[in-house]
Formats: C-alpha cells, structure tokens, sequence
C-alpha cells in the first residue's frame, strides 16, 4: 500500500516536470510547476523531513509560483499576443545530455544507498553535539551553528537577487508594471482574516524553530506571501525608492549574522561561532525580516515599498 | 476495529469521493461557473469529512481542534477566490446556462 503510494507520487513527479517543460502553453506551464513544487512537498514529508517540506510548500510552490505567475503577466503586456512557438528547436545534444544527466543521478542514488546511514560519521557527530547548542531541531543546528557560513551566504544571495533587480531598473525611477488591484469587497474580509494571522503563524515558526520543524525561511516565506497579498488589494504599493525601513530590512538578516559571527573573533573563538541560543532566536529574526522583505520587493519588481489604499 | 475507527474510515472514504467528484467536474465540467461549483464541493464538504475523521482517529482534542481551524481557513480562501474567478469570468462574458432549470 505504502510502496504503491510512493510509486504514484514519484511517477507524478516525473509526469508534472515533463509537462512543466514541454508544453506549449507557458500558463499551463507554470501552474503545472506549481502543482510540481505541492507534489514535492508531500514527498519531502512522506521522507520525514517536515522542514523541507513547508520550506518547499512556501517557497518553491508558493513564492515562486506568485514570481513566476506576475512576470507571465508582465510578458503578456509587453507582447499580448501569445508567442507562436515557445519551444527551442530541438538540440542534436538533447539525448546526450538526457542520458548523461539520467545517468549522474542514478550513480549519486546508488552511492547515497550504499552510503553510511544517517547514524553515520557527520549524523551521529551532529546528534551527539546537538545538546550542546540548546536547540532541539537538528535542521536549525546545522543551518545555524554547524553550517551557517553556508545559510550567511543563502541570504546574502537573496540580497544580490534585489540588488539586480535594482540593476536592471535603473536609477530612472521606475518599477515593473503592477496587476491591477482587487478591489472586491470580499477581499477586505480576507486580509482582515489572512494578514494577522500569517504574522502569527510566522512567529509561531520562528519560535518553535528551535526545537520543531519550522525556522526563519518558512517564517519569512509566509510573511512574503502575505506582503503579496497586500500587494495583490492595494494595501502595499511598488516605489521607486526605497526609504530607510526598506533598506535596514533588506540588509539586516546579512549584517546581523555578520556581525556576530565576526565580533565572536574578539572573544577568541572562531568566525561565526555562536554564543547561545538567544543569538539564534537574534540571528533568526533578523533573517526572517530579510527573506520576506526581499521576497516581497522581487514579487513587486520594485525597490521599495510603500502604504497603499486602505 | 472500534466504532470510532469504523465512522472515521467511513467519513474519509466519503470524504475523498467527494473530492474525486469535484476533480471530475472540474476536469468534465463546459464554463468557469458550473466548474467552480463542481470545485467547492471538493473544498466545502470533501475537506470537511477528511479533517473530520482524521480529528477523530488522533484522539486528541489539540489536534481536532487544529483540524478544525485548518479546514475554516482553508474554506475563508476557497470561498473568495472562487468568488474573484467568478466575478472575473462574467467580466470576461462567460455563457451563463439557465435555459433548462430556471421556469420562466
């Protein structure tokens, strides 16, 4: 029963990426990415991993499908009429490259099977340091105390993705184009509803980071997707600056980790050592308010925000 | 199998089937209006039957209760997004079929 689930979850997997790409449609192209990314998320959770998997439900279905679904908006008015054909010509290379890549990811499952299990070498020195930190959720140790060099530069990276949107629109003032607002006044009731509660439950993930599944890129990714609902009626606005709030936001998540992870050199320890778990909570607020910042200004295509219509 | 494990399986069976209507309705179904109806039946009653009897099998009030408010969230964004592809679809001149069931 088990084994017959997981052979249709992976086959709609395969069956969801192939119509993803291939189909002519770049609509339905996009929506089946989305109902990819949901797919996905329901096999890193039949995988035991709860943290990928509303990582991978916020932020590769949710986030990136709102990214992806507006710049489809912004193509269409650029060139309403439909392109006549999307697709590349097909590459002499296309079975090469197909088999190679089939046969790369086939050898790194076979060694991942024949590898030392998770209670091997760097598992069982993780669960064994674990206590030490403070923190209960092994995922939130390795993010950020036993790898977070690697988690710095994850939000530095999201920082480099604003700063080339900020780029590619120049110093002329300008901002993408924005859908137009929903004004129906149901919509009303339903940030009434919505808004307060994300913030909710993003502290909620926040906190129990610690010790449960959750932390501060599900955290983020939900107050991202609450910015774009804000954004979607009209209670955020794109600007074409961005003021002080927007700028300290952007960059705190890096600057925070940063600093700390330097000023612990003073003290004689190594970089980005981490001196407790209040630096954690510390250090995890502030990447959280980056992450759904930046998310949020990538979404507008803007470089900042402003308060919209109320 | 106790009783209480008898009426949750129960509920999740009825409750899938009704989403196994609405995906067929949705897929079936001739304009935006009749799909979004097939659609809310999945989200309204399907979800309900599905939590419902999962709450009953944890055995646990917290998570019943979890459940619960799950599905109240779930139906708050179902219904208005149904509302604005509704509202959408008539701004873009969908046919609205009535020929048959409203008596003049």
């Amino acid at each position: 029963m088990n084994l017959a689930v997981d052979l249709s979850i992976a086959a709609g997997l395969v069956v969801l990426a192939w119509r993803s790409l291939a189909g002519r449609d770049l609509f339905r192209g996009i929506v089946m990415y989305i109902v990819f990314g949901l797919l996905l998320a329901v096999t890193w959770a039949r995988l035991g991993s709860p943290d990928l998997a509303m990582a991978e439900a916020a932020i590769g279905a949710g986030v990136t499908g709102a990214l992806l679904m507006v710049a489809y908006w912004r193509l269409r008015r650029i060139s309403p009429a439909e392109p006549a054909d999307p697709s590349p010509r097909r590459s002499h290379l296309a079975a090469a490259v197909a088999l190679l890549s089939t046969g790369v990811v086939a050898a790194i499952g076979l060694a991942a099977v024949g590898a030392i299990g998770p209670g091997g070498i760097a598992g069982r020195a993780l669960v064994e340091a674990l206590p030490a930190t403070g923190l209960g959720n092994p995922i939130t140790g390795v993010l950020v105390v036993f790898r977070n060099l690697d988690t710095v530069l994850e939000v530095a990276v999201l920082l480099a993705a604003y700063l080339a949107v900020r780029a590619v629109l120049g110093d002329r003032g300008e901002t993408l184009a924005q859908p137009p607002p929903q004004v129906a006044r149901l919509v009303g009731a339903l940030v009434g509803v919505v808004a307060p509660l994300s913030v909710l439950v993003a502290v909620y993930l926040l906190r129990v980071g610690s010790y449960l599944p959750g932390g501060a890129f599900q955290a983020g990714a939900v107050l991202a997707a609450c910015g774009v609902l804000l954004l979607l009626t009209g209670r955020l606005r794109a600007t074409a600056d961005a003021g002080p709030w927007v700028r300290g936001s952007l960059v705190v998540g890096t600057v925070v980790f940063g600093l700390f992870g330097v000023a612990m050199l003073a003290f004689g320890e190594p970089l980005l050592a981490i001196p407790g778990t209040w630096a954690v909570y510390l250090i995890e607020t502030a990447m959280m308010v980056s992450i759904a910042v930046t998310l949020m200004l990538l979404f507008a295509g803007a470089a900042g925000l402003g308060g919209g219509r109320r | 199998m106790t009783a209480v494990e008898l009426l949750a399986t129960g509920m999740l069976v009825v409750g899938a089937a009704f989403y196994l209507a609405g995906t067929i309705g949705l897929l079936r179904f001739p304009d935006a209006l009749s799909r979004l109806h097939a659609l809310t039946k999945a989200d309204n009653v399907g979800l309900l039957l599905v939590c419902a009897g999962l709450g009953l099998l944890s055995g646990n009030l917290r998570e019943a209760a979890l459940l619960l408010l799950i599905w109240l969230l779930a139906l708050l964004a179902a219904t208005i997004s149904a509302h604005l592809i509704a509202r959408r679809a008539l701004a873009d001149g969908v046919e609205v079929e009535m020929r048959e069931r409203v008596p003049r």
